[in-house]
């Protein structure tokens, strides 16, 4: 099992009046390979999950084993290994670095990995290419369009072939045809190379698209299953 | 992760915010410049100070001794303190008497003649009498001819020496030495002639015709100025000869005549402390500059925090370490600082030199301490703030830095 989480918690001010439970006793397995798309409303939770199995975040109580290691009590630094070697991310905001150009943004990680010069040259060329934002190497975030700047950033997330990719609302931002061309670029890395895709989303179309799908609703799972049966 | 991805990643991203990173940098180089020229003109100004104060420092002592004989005055109180100031070799270069010939006197050599009438008052000689120290006294060197003699004193010699305007109003710059010119009837004969000591028209050092001074008889009636001029070897022999010469002095005249000594050095004492306040004050200002270039470094790298913290947010979801973060913002602030402080040194000594040459006439180079220690402080204040938001970021959950706005 590729990640396996039993009994996730993330309470904001706990014990306080003002106490969110943002995640509220998770259980969840993701298989190698596995496209998955989690769905819920606004607050229920999505982001919280993503950024604690992308261990950007830390959970308040539960156990998280991730290619069946304990990454709950990780150091910092194994922390920022896992998160450069295992998981590619891509976010809403896109979080680009604005004074970097798209190609010394997707080749960032890969320094952060250590790679010598003329790989990290492969792999940028390679990861811009399969985003067909090869021709925009120079350009800065700032002259790229929001469609664009996603695809940078996707670029940048599988630039060190992660096994697995994390996705939060990555089409939020965009117009419905731009984003349908996001999605496309993720399920086409999905059945290429079989990457673990983790998606999140509000939107019922979009979540449709994947294999499975897991509804959330205020912190907890609703739904966990095909498809089919998601009422989507 | 190593060092040398740690550069290239601080290279990078000074590379990638030119306008921030030269903003950075103008802070840095304009501190630096101000301290290293306020100080370094500083420095200039006091040395400055104290050549001018040097330069008033006067050695000479002027000394009035009168006494009174069944004659008059009496001739010997001039040999006594002649004699007594021969002994005092260690501290004096020389003693002699001086007065002037006052009155319309009137020059004649050959069929011209000069009075008070027919001449210019500065080009009209002035007629002095004194011993053969007077030319070292007064600063005198010969061109030409001799000095006065101990003999011409003694002898009561009919010579004189004449200073280089003098021998040209007389002479129209045809050799003096050994002419004979007549002063108020009285046959002189030049026997040397001074250098011209290139001072103004004002000035009557070069207009001198100097004559033994006991032809006083023949010229001033007999009558005994008193007046002495003695010179010191410096400032502090002097202020030691006064007080010797005025305990000699009052027992040379005794109750029949007065005796003072005086160097005029004590009336200028102050200047140290002048000086002293001065280097204080500017010290005070250099200080406040480099603060508040300090101040300025630490403004532009604190402004920059929250921009700064996303990045390092996004940096650490890819998957930096703690320590290369830091590391990169410890790379990039020293590269910033230090690049940022040698040019501010060099735009520094630039302008003290220039500061200097056009207010001082000099150059006054910035000490080498000055020029260390406030770059070691920019660097040291670029080192600090450009650290902070990285290690208050690189600390955080990846989220909580990718929240900040
Ligand atoms: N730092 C925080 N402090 C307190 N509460 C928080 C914090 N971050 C998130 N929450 C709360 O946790 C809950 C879940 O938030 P989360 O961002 O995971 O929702 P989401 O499902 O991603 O929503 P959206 O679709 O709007 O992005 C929300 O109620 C939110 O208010
Ligand atoms: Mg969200």
């Amino acid at each position: 099992m590729l990640i396996e989480v039993k009994n996730l918690y993330k309470i904001y001010n706990e014990g306080k009046e003002n106490e969110v439970r943002a995640l509220d006793g998770i259980d969840l397995q993701i298989d190698r390979g596995e496209f998955v798309a989690i769905i819920g409303a606004s607050g229920s939770g999505k982001s919280t999950l993503m950024n604690v199995l992308g261990l950007l975040d830390i959970p308040t109580y539960g156990e998280y084993h991730l290619d069946g290691d304990d990454v709950t009590t990780l150091t910092d630094k194994k922390q920022a290994h896992t998160r450069n070697k295992q998981i590619g991310f891509i976010f809403q905001g896109y979080n680009l670095i604005p004074a970097l150009s798209a190609a010394e943004n997707v080749e960032l990680p890969l320094i952060y990995q250590g790679l010598p010069i003329d790989e990290r040259e492969v792999r940028v060329e390679e990861a811009l290419h399969k985003v067909s934002m090869f021709d925009r190497s120079g350009h800065k975030p700032s002259e790229m369009s929001g469609g664009q700047q996603q695809r940078i950033a996707i670029a940048r997330a599988i630039a060190t072939h992660p096994p697995i990719i994390m996705a939060d609302e990555p089409t939020g931002a965009l117009d419905s045809k731009t984003g349908k061309h996001v999605l496309e670029i993720l399920h086409t890395l999905h059945q290429e190379t079989g990457t673990t895709v983790i998606l999140i989303t509000h939107d019922n179309s979009i979540a449709a698209t994947a294999d499975r799908v897991v509804r959330i609703s205020d912190g907890k799972i609703i739904y966990d299953g095909p498809r089919e049966g998601a009422g989507l | 992760m190593n060092l040398k991805q740690a550069f290239k990643i601080a290279a990078k991203s000074i590379a990638a915010k030119k306008g921030r990173s030269a903003l950075t940098m103008l802070g840095v180089i304009i501190g630096l410049t101000a301290v290293i020229i306020l100080v370094s003109f500083a420095k200039g100004q006091n040395k400055w100070l104290e050549d001018y104060y040097a330069s008033m420092v006067d050695n000479s002592i002027s000394i009035y001794a009168y006494k009174w004989s069944m004659y008059g005055s009496d001739e010997s109180v001039a040999e006594d303190l002649y004699s007594y100031c021969q002994q005092m070799s260690d501290y004096l270069i020389g003693v002699t008497p001086m007065s002037q010939v006052y009155g319309n006197t009137t020059i004649k050599f050959g069929s011209k003649t000069i009075t008070q009438d027919n001449t210019d008052w500065n080009s009209r000689p002035q007629i002095y009498l004194g011993n053969q120290q007077y030319t070292v006294c007064q600063g005198y060197t010969l061109a030409k001819g001799r000095d006065l003699t101990y003999l011409d004193v003694e002898k009561l010699n009919q010579v004189c020496v004449l200073g280089a305007k003098a021998a040209a109003t007389i002479f129209d710059y045809a050799d003096p030495v050994g002419q004979t010119i007549y002063i108020n009837g009285t046959p002189i004969t030049v026997v040397g002639l001074y250098e011209d000591s290139g001072l103004d028209e004002y000035s009557s050092k070069d207009r001198v015709i100097l004559m033994p001074y006991t032809l006083s008889r023949l010229f001033n009636g007999n009558v005994d100025s008193g007046q002495f001029i003695a010179v010191a070897k410096d400032a502090t022999s002097a202020t030691l000869a006064v007080t010797m010469l005025n305990g000699y002095g009052k027992g040379l005249v005794g109750d029949n005549g007065s005796f003072w000594a005086e160097n005029q050095n004590q009336y200028i004492d102050n200047s140290n402390e002048q000086s002293r306040m001065q280097q204080l004050f500017l010290g005070g200002i250099a200080a406040i500059s480099l603060l508040v270039g300090g101040i300025g470094i630490m403004n532009i790298m604190l402004v920059t925090v929250t921009e700064r913290t996303r990045e390092i947010g996004i940096r650490k979801a890819i998957g930096a370490e703690r320590k290369s973060i830091i590391a990169q913002f410890l790379i990039e602030a020293c590269l910033i600082c230090g690049l940022g402080g040698l040019i501010g040194i060099a735009i520094g000594y630039l302008g003290t030199a220039i500061v200097c040459k056009l207010v001082l006439g000099f150059i006054s180079w910035p000490d080498m301490t000055v020029t260390v220690g406030s770059f070691l402080f920019s660097l040291a204040m670029g080192v600090i703030f450009g650290l902070y938001p990285a290690v208050k970021a690189s600390g955080l959950q990846p989220v909580e830095a990718l929240r900040a706005d």
